[in-house]
C-alpha cells in the first residue's frame, strides 16, 4: 500500500511539473497514436490487394496501393511532427524549470547556501531537469502508441480470422504475463543491487582518495581489499538476480519469437485451410501483423527505469521549489531606512523549534557555523533532537555609526549566528534587529545590502574580469575608482603583475591564492561603500602567508565605517570601541578592553587563557586528561 | 566493428566467447530460414496444394525448434560470459589502481574512476547481450535477403534498393546530430558552471544590493542552453527519421514493383504475395539496428576508457628488494624499545630505526608532465628524528618536495633517498609503510572517528587506536559527538571543523606509527582551543620521528630544528631559526613581515601603516 501511495505522490510531483506543457504533450501523444494506427494500414491494404488479386475478378488494385503509399507518407509526417512537438516542449519546459529554480534560489534565505550546496544545486537544476526528458518527451506518446497499435491490429486480425487471432493473442498474453511477474520480482532485486552499487561506489572512492594507505597496506594482499570485496558482491548480486530471470525470460522470448509466431500461425492456419475454415490469404495478415504484436507493447516496459528516474528527479525538483523563501517585503510595506544608521539589537533570540520553516533556516545556519565553530553545530544538533534550544537568548546591544564592535566568546557561544542574523542570512525567532530605527524584515533586500556589507565566508570570485569582480556592486564605477579600491586593499600591484591586468578573467587566465581573493573581496566591499561592515576575523585571515597585506586592507576598511568583527585572537581588538562577550547565547559582559580586563570577569579569563596557551610548550602532553571511555 | 572490446576479453574466455557467437549466428540464420520456408508454403497453400504445404511445416518446425534451444542456451551462456568478464575487469582495475603512480591520483582522470567501475565495466560486459541483439537484427535480414534474391532477383533488388539511401541518410544524419549534440553539451557545461557560481556566490551577489545584475550571466547561459537544446532537437531529426524513411521507401518499392510485375503477368499473384511478405519480414528487424549500433558505440567508448586506465604505465618497481629485508628486521628490533605501538606489527612493513628515516634530495629536477620545471636542482638533507620546516611563497615547490619523497612521481634528474636508499629501489608498499602523509586535503571517510583512525593501520588493536586518538587530542572531539566513538564524520569529514579534521589525520598517522611524517599544515585559521590541540598533537607526532612540515604558522616555524626556505624550485637558505635571522637574508625579511602582522590592532581611526603595537600583557 505504502509503495503505491509513494508512487502516487511521485507521479503527482511529475504531473505538477509537466503542467506548463501538458497541452502540447497531449497533442503530441495523440498524433503519435494516430501515426501508429496509420502504420498498420499499408499492411492491411497489402492483404486486401492480395485478396483481390487472388479472387481474379478484375477488381482494381492500384488505387489501394497508392492509398497505402499515401497513408505511409501521412504516418511519417505525423510521427515526425509528434516527436518534434514533444521534444521542443521538453526543451522549453527544461528552460522554464531552470528559470523557476534559479529564481527561487535567489529568494531563499542566505543561510540555505551556507552549508555548501553547489553539488546539490547542480544535480537538481541541470541533471534532474534533464532526467525528466523521458517523462515529458516520450512517456505519454509511447503509452498511447502501445494501446492504439495493438487494439487496431488485434481488431483487424479478429475480423480476418478470430480463431487465429485468439491463438496469436494467447501467445502474446503468455509472454506478457511472464514479463509482468518478472517486473515485480525485479523491483525486489533492485534494492539489493542498488545497495551493492552504493557500496561499490563508496569503495572506489575510498580506494582512490586513500590510495597512499591502500598501497602501503595492500601491496602484499592483492589489490585494494574493500574494492575487491565490494566488486565481488556487486557482480554476485547482479548475477543472482539475472539467474532468477533467466529461465522465465527465455520462455517468454521463445514464445513470441518471430519464428515461433510464424510456426504456430501457419501450422494452425494450414490445418484450418485444409478444413476449409479459412482462406490461405488470411495467413498473410497473420504472418505480417501477428509477428510484431508483442514488440508494440515493449517500449513502455523498457522505460520502467527511466520512469523511476524521472519521478525521483521530479520529487527533488519539487522539494527545492517548496523550500520556504526568505520572507520578502512587499514594496508597498517597505519602509525607508532612517538616519543615523545605528544598528540596534533588541532582545534578539534565535532557536530551533518555533516553526518548521524557521527550523530549516536554523539548521542551515548551524551547518554554516560548522566552518567557524563546530561546537555550535554539534550543540544545535543535540538541541534539535531534544527540541527547543536557543542559540541566542536575548541579546541587546547598539552599534553606533563609525564605531568598531568586537564579538568574542568561546566556540559555540553564538558569535557566528549573531553575525549572520545581522547580515540577514536568517531572521531572529524572537526580538528584533533594527537599522536606523527600522526592523530589518521591513527593509527592501537590496536597500538593506546597500547599507550592510559582510565578509563572513571565504571570498567568492566570479568567473569574470577582476575589474568586474571589484565593481560588482557599482558596475558603473570608473577605472580610477576600481584601482583606488584595489590600491587601498593592497592588491593593485599584484593585479597589474598579471598578464592581462584588470582584464584578467578569474579562474580562466589566472588562479588566485586565498589571500589574494580575500583582498579583492575587501576591495569590492570598499568600492561598494556600505557604511556598515560585518566581518569574521577567521575568514579574513584565511591565508597566513598574506596576513600582513590583508591587515592593511582591513585597516582601510575600518576608516569611517561601522564595523562588527567576530574576533578569535583577542589582541587584535584591544582598541575596539566596544567588546561584546558572548557565552552560551547570552551577552555576559560588554565594555572596552582595559575596563573588561580590570573587571576580572569572563573576558579577562579568556584573555589570560589565550595569552598563556599561545605556544605549544605551555601544554605538555602529559597534562591532558585521559579520554572518557567509549559509550 | 568490435573496436576496443576485443582487447578487453579475459584471457581464456576467447574460445567460450567464440562458441557463443557461433550459436548466436546459428539462431539468427534459423530465424531467417523460417521466413524463407514460409514462401513455398504460402504458394502451395494459395494454389490449393494443402497437403504439400503441410510438408513445408517440417523445416519450419525445425527452424523454430532451433530458435527455442538457442534462446535457452544463449541466455545462460551470455550471463555466464558477461559475469566472468565483469569479474575479470574488476580484478584488473583493482590491481591496476594499486600499481598506478600516486601522482596519477592527483590528476584529472582519478575523478572518472567511479564511473569507470560502476558504469563502463558493466557496459563492456553487457556487450555480450548486445551482440545477440545486434547480430540478430543484422543476420536475420541478410539470410532473408539471400532467400529473396534466390526466389526472384527483381523483388530482391526492390527490397534492397533503399539500403544505400538508408546508409547515406544515417551517416549524414549522424554527422549533423553530432554537431548539434556537441554544441548542446558545451552549452550545458557552460550553464552548469554559471549555475554553481550563482549558488556559491549568493551571499556575494546579494551583498551588491542589485539582485538583477547578478543573474545576467546565468540567464544568458541558460538561454544559450535552451537555444542549443532546441537546435539539437531539430538537428537530430534527420538522423532519427531518415532511416525510417528509407525503410518506408523499401516497403513502397516492394509493393509497387510486386504489383507491377503481377499486373504485367510477369509474376504469378500467389508467388508475388508470398515474396512481398518475405520482403517485409526482411525490413522489420532493421528498425532496431540504428539504436543498437548507437549502443555498440557506447560500449566501445567504455572499452576505450577502461583500456586507457589499464595501460597507464606504473612506476617501475624494483625486481628484488636488496637492503630492505635486513633493514626491516633490524628496524623492528630497534624500535621495540621506543615505540609502544610497533611491537606487534604483523607485517613489519613500517619498521625502520630513526637512522633509517633520514631523507636526502640530491640535485632534484622535476616538472609535471607538460608543465614548466618546478624543481630546478634542489638539494636538501632532512635529518632523521628531527623536524624540518619548508617555507616559501606559493609555487615555490614545497608540495612537490613532499610528493616526490612519497614517490607520487619519479624525479626527472637527481635522486630522492630515504634511509640512504633511492626511493626507486624501494618496493612501493615498503616506502609508503614508512611514510605517513598528513596533507591538508586529507580524506576522511564517511565512517566513524575510530574507523578513520584505524584506516592508518588496519592491524591496530582498539587500544592502539584509542591511544593514538588520545595523543592527537581526538578524545575531546569524541566527547562532544552525539554517538562518541561511533559517530560518523560525514563525507570528507564535513561534520568536523578544519582543525578537528587535522587532528583526526594526525591520529591516523600516529596509529600508523611510521618513522617519517610528511605534513602540510592547515592554512585555515583555527580557533584558540583547536590551535592549542593541534599544536599538542603535532608535538606528539614530532617526538622521535622525521617530520617534514610545510609550515605556515610562526610558532611551528620557530620550533623546527631546521628551516628550509624555498624559492623558484631551489633551497635558498637552510638552517635553524636563529642562524637564518642572523644571516639577514630572505628568511629574516619574511620574519619581519610576519612579526608586523602579529602586532596588528584593528582600529577604526587607524591609518594603514600597521605599526607594531605594544605586545599584549600576560
Amino acid at each position: 500500500m505504502t509503495v503505491r501511495d509513494e508512487a502516487g505522490a511521485a507521479s503527482g510531483a511529475l504531473d505538477e511539473l509537466r503542467r506548463p506543457v501538458r497541452g502540447r504533450i497531449t497533442v503530441a501523444a495523440g498524433l503519435q497514436a494516430l501515426a501508429t494506427v496509420l502504420a498498420v494500414t499499408p499492411t492491411v491494404a497489402l492483404v486486401e490487394i492480395a485478396r483481390r488479386l487472388l479472387r481474379d475478378e478484375g477488381e482494381p488494385v492500384w488505387p489501394l496501393a497508392w492509398t497505402a503509399v499515401g497513408l505511409l507518407v501521412a504516418r511519417f509526417a505525423l510521427y515526425a511532427s509528434a516527436s518534434l512537438l514533444a521534444h521542443l516542449a521538453d526543451a522549453d519546459l527544461a528552460h522554464l524549470l531552470r528559470r523557476r529554480l534559479t529564481e527561487h534560489l535567489s529568494v531563499l534565505p542566505l543561510a540555505w547556501f551556507a552549508g555548501g550546496v553547489s553539488g546539490r544545486v547542480r544535480t537538481i537544476v541541470q541533471d534532474d531537469v534533464a532526467d525528466l526528458h523521458h517523462a515529458v518527451a516520450h512517456a505519454r506518446g509511447d503509452l498511447a502508441s502501445a494501446i492504439a497499435g495493438p487494439v487496431v491490429v488485434v481488431g483487424y486480425l479478429a475480423w480476418v480470422s478470430w480463431p487465429l487471432a485468439l491463438v496469436t493473442v494467447a501467445l502474446v498474453a503468455v509472454a506478457q504475463t511472464i514479463r509482468m511477474r518478472l517486473a515485480v520480482r525485479a523491483t525486489e532485486q533492485r534494492a539489493r543491487i542498488a545497495a551493492a552499487n552504493t557500496e561499490l561506489t563508496a569503495a572506489v572512492l575510498e580506494t582512490v582518495r586513500g590510495i597512499s594507505v591502500v598501497k602501503a597496506f595492500g601491496g602484499d594482499r592483492g589489490g585494494a581489499p574493500r574494492f575487491a570485496a565490494a566488486a565481488a558482491d556487486y557482480v554476485d548480486a547482479d548475477e543472482q538476480a539475472q539467474q532468477i530471470f533467466l529461465r522465465p525470460r527465455g520462455v517468454a522470448r521463445a514464445t513470441v519469437a518471430p519464428a515461433t509466431v510464424v510456426f504456430v500461425v501457419t501450422a494452425l492456419g494450414t490445418a484450418m485451410v485444409a478444413a476449409g475454415w479459412s482462406e490461405p490469404v488470411d495467413l498473410v495478415a497473420f504472418a505480417l501483423l501477428g509477428v510484431g504484436l508483442f514488440e508494440q507493447i515493449t517500449p513502455i516496459y523498457l522505460a520502467q527505469e527511466l520512469r523511476e528516474t524521472a519521478q525521483g528527479a521530479a520529487e527533488r525538483i519539487g522539494a527545492l521549489l517548496d523550500e520556504p523563501a526568505s520572507p520578502a517585503v512587499e514594496p508597498a510595506r517597505a519602509r525607508p531606512v532612517g538616519a543615523p544608521l545605528t544598528m540596534e539589537l533588541d532582545d534578539v533570540r534565535f532557536g530551533y523549534d518555533v516553526r518548521a520553516a524557521v527550523a530549516a533556516a536554523a539548521a542551515a545556519v548551524a551547518a554554516a557555523a560548522v566552518v567557524a565553530d563546530a561546537d555550535a553545530a554539534a550543540q544545535a544538533d543535540a538541541g534539535g533532537g531534544s527540541g527547543g534550544r536557543e542559540v541566542l537568548r536575548g541579546i541587546s546591544a547598539t552599534l553606533a555609526p563609525g564605531t568598531v564592535t568586537a564579538l568574542v566568546g568561546p566556540s559555540g557561544a553564538g558569535k557566528s549566528t549573531l553575525a549572520m542574523l545581522l547580515a540577514r542570512f536568517a531572521d531572529p525567532t524572537g526580538g528584533a534587529i533594527r537599522l536606523g530605527g527600522v526592523d530589518l524584515r521591513e527593509i527592501d533586500r537590496d536597500e538593506l545590502y546597500r547599507r550592510v556589507g559582510f565578509l563572513l565566508q571565504d571570498a567568492v570570485l566570479l568567473r569574470r574580469s577582476i575589474r568586474a569582480n571589484i565593481a560588482l556592486a557599482v558596475p558603473t564605477a570608473g577605472d580610477e575608482a576600481v584601482r583606488a579600491a584595489a590600491r587601498a586593499a593592497a592588491i593593485d600591484e599584484r593585479i597589474l603583475a598579471l598578464p592581462r591586468g584588470y582584464d584578467t578573467v578569474v579562474g580562466e587566465d589566472a588562479q588566485l591564492s586565498g589571500g589574494e581573493a580575500q583582498r579583492i573581496a575587501i576591495a569590492r566591499t570598499l568600492l561598494a561603500g556600505t557604511p556598515i561592515v560585518i566581518l569574521d576575523e577567521a575568514t579574513a585571515f584565511a591565508d597566513p602567508d598574506s596576513e600582513a597585506a590583508i591587515q592593511d586592507a582591513l585597516a582601510e576598511l575600518a576608516v569611517g565605517r561601522t564595523l562588527l568583527v567576530i574576533a578569535h585572537r583577542l589582541y587584535t581588538i584591544t582598541e575596539a570601541d566596544q567588546i561584546l562577550v558572548l557565552d552560551d547565547g547570552r551577552l555576559v559582559e560588554r565594555g572596552r578592553h582595559d575596563d573588561l580586563l580590570a573587571a576580572g570577569g569572563r573576558y579577562a579569563r579568556l584573555w589570560h587563557a589565550q595569552n598563556g596557551e599561545a605556544t605549544v610548550e605551555a601544554v605538555p602532553p602529559g597534562t591532558v586528561a585521559p579520554a572518557g571511555g567509549p559509550r | 566493428m568490435t573496436g576496443g572490446l576485443r582487447g578487453l576479453v579475459p584471457a581464456g574466455q576467447h574460445r567460450a566467447l567464440g562458441r557463443y557467437l557461433v550459436a548466436v549466428v546459428v539462431y539468427a540464420v534459423s530465424e531467417g530460414v523460417a521466413f524463407g520456408v514460409l514462401v513455398p508454403l504460402l504458394i502451395d497453400l494459395i494454389d490449393g496444394r494443402t497437403g504439400r504445404a503441410g510438408w513445408w511445416l517440417v523445416p519450419l518446425t525445425a527452424a523454430a525448434a532451433v530458435g527455442w534451444v538457442a534462446h535457452y542456451y544463449l541466455g545462460s551462456r551470455a550471463l555466464r560470459l558477461s559475469t566472468a568478464w565483469r569479474r575479470d575487469l574488476y580484478t584488473r582495475i583493482g590491481e591496476q589502481l594499486v600499481r598506478l603512480p600516486l601522482g596519477w591520483f592527483d590528476g584529472p582522470r582519478a575523478g572518472e574512476v567511479p564511473q569507470l567501475v560502476v558504469g563502463d565495466a558493466a557496459r563492456v560486459a553487457g556487450s555480450v547481450f548486445l551482440a545477440q541483439a545486434l547480430l540478430g537484427a543484422l543476420l536475420t535480414p541478410v539470410t532473408i535477403a539471400v532467400f529473396l534474391l534466390a526466389y526472384d532477383w527483381r523483388l530482391g533488388l526492390a527490397a534492397l534498393v533503399a539500403a544505400p539511401v538508408v546508409v547515406a541518410a544515417l551517416v549524414l544524419g549522424g554527422r549533423l546530430s553530432a554537431r548539434t549534440e556537441a554544441a548542446q553539451h558545451a552549452a550545458t557545461a557552460q550553464a552548469g558552471g554559471r549555475l554553481v557560481e550563482f549558488a556559491c556566490a549568493q551571499p556575494t551577489l546579494r551583498a551588491t544590493g542589485n539582485t538583477a545584475a547578478g543573474r545576467a550571466a546565468l540567464d544568458e547561459a541558460l538561454t544559450a542552453q535552451h537555444r542549443a537544446a532546441r537546435r539539437e532537437v531539430v538537428g537530430s531529426l534527420p538522423g532519427e527519421y531518415l532511416g525510417e524513411l528509407g525503410l518506408q521507401l523499401a516497403f513502397t518499392a516492394l509493393l509497387l514493383s510486386g504489383l507491377a510485375l503481377a499486373t504485367d503477368d510477369a509474376l504469378r499473384p500467389a508467388r508475388m504475395i508470398a515474396l512481398v511478405v518475405l520482403g517485409i519480414s526482411l525490413l522489420r528487424p532493421l528498425d532496431a539496428v540504428v539504436g543498437l549500433t548507437g549502443d555498440l558505440r557506447g560500449c566501445q567508448a567504455s572499452a576505450r576508457r577502461i583500456d586507457d586506465l589499464l595501460t597507464v604505465p606504473p612506476l617501475p618497481e624494483p625486481t628484488a628488494a636488496p637492503a630492505s629485508t635486513a633493514a626491516r628486521a633490524e628496524g623492528a628490533a630497534a624500535r621495540a624499545t621506543g615505540a609502544s605501538l610497533a611491537e606487534d606489527q604483523a607485517t613489519g612493513a613500517h619498521g625502520g630505526p630513526p637512522g633509517e628515516a633520514g631523507i636526502e634530495l640530491v640535485d632534484v629536477r622535476f616538472a609535471y608532465p607538460g608543465g614548466p620545471e618546478v624543481l630546478g636542482g634542489l638539494t636538501l638533507s632532512i635529518p632523521a628524528g628531527r623536524t624540518t620546516a619548508l617555507v616559501g611563497t606559493s609555487g615555490a615547490g614545497k608540495t612537490t618536495v613532499t610528493k616526490l619523497i612519497a614517490r607520487f612521481h619519479d624525479v626527472d634528474a637527481g635522486a630522492v633517498r630515504v634511509g640512504g636508499v633511492d626511493v626507486r629501489d624501494l618496493p612501493s608498499a615498503e616506502l609508503l609503510g614508512r611514510v605517513a602523509l598528513v596533507f591538508q586535503d586529507v580524506y576522511l571517510f564517511d565512517a566513524t572517528v575510530e574507523d578513520n583512525i584505524r584506516f592508518g593501520n588496519p592491524d591496530a588493536t582498539p587500544d592502539q587506536v584509542r591511544d593514538a586518538a588520545r595523543r592527537a587530542r581526538v578524545d575531546t572531539i569524541v566527547d562532544r559527538l552525539p554517538d562518541g566513538w561511533a559517530s560518523p564524520v560525514g563525507e570528507g569529514g564535513r561534520l568536523l571543523s578544519g582543525g578537528e579534521r587535522q587532528r583526526v589525520a594526525i591520529a591516523r598517522a600516529l596509529c600508523k606509527d611510521a618513522p617519517i611524517v610528511l605534513l602540510d599544515e592547515a592554512t585555515a585559521s583555527l580557533d584558540t582551543e583547536n590551535e592549542a590541540a593541534v599544536y599538542a598533537a603535532l608535538a606528539e607526532l614530532a617526538a622521535d620521528r622525521t617530520v617534514l612540515i610545510i609550515a605556515h604558522r610562526l610558532d611551528t616555524i620557530v620550533r623546527a630544528d631546521q628551516i628550509a626556505v624555498l624559492d623558484g624550485g631551489r633551497v635558498l637558505e637552510c638552517g635553524p631559526h636563529a642562524d637564518l635571522l642572523a644571516r639577514d637574508g630572505r628568511y629574516a625579511a619574511f620574519w619581519r613581515e610576519r612579526e608586523r602582522a602579529r602586532g596588528w590592532r584593528l582600529r577604526h581611526d587607524d591609518a594603514p601603516t600597521g605599526q607594531p603595537a605594544p605586545e599584549p600583557a600576560g
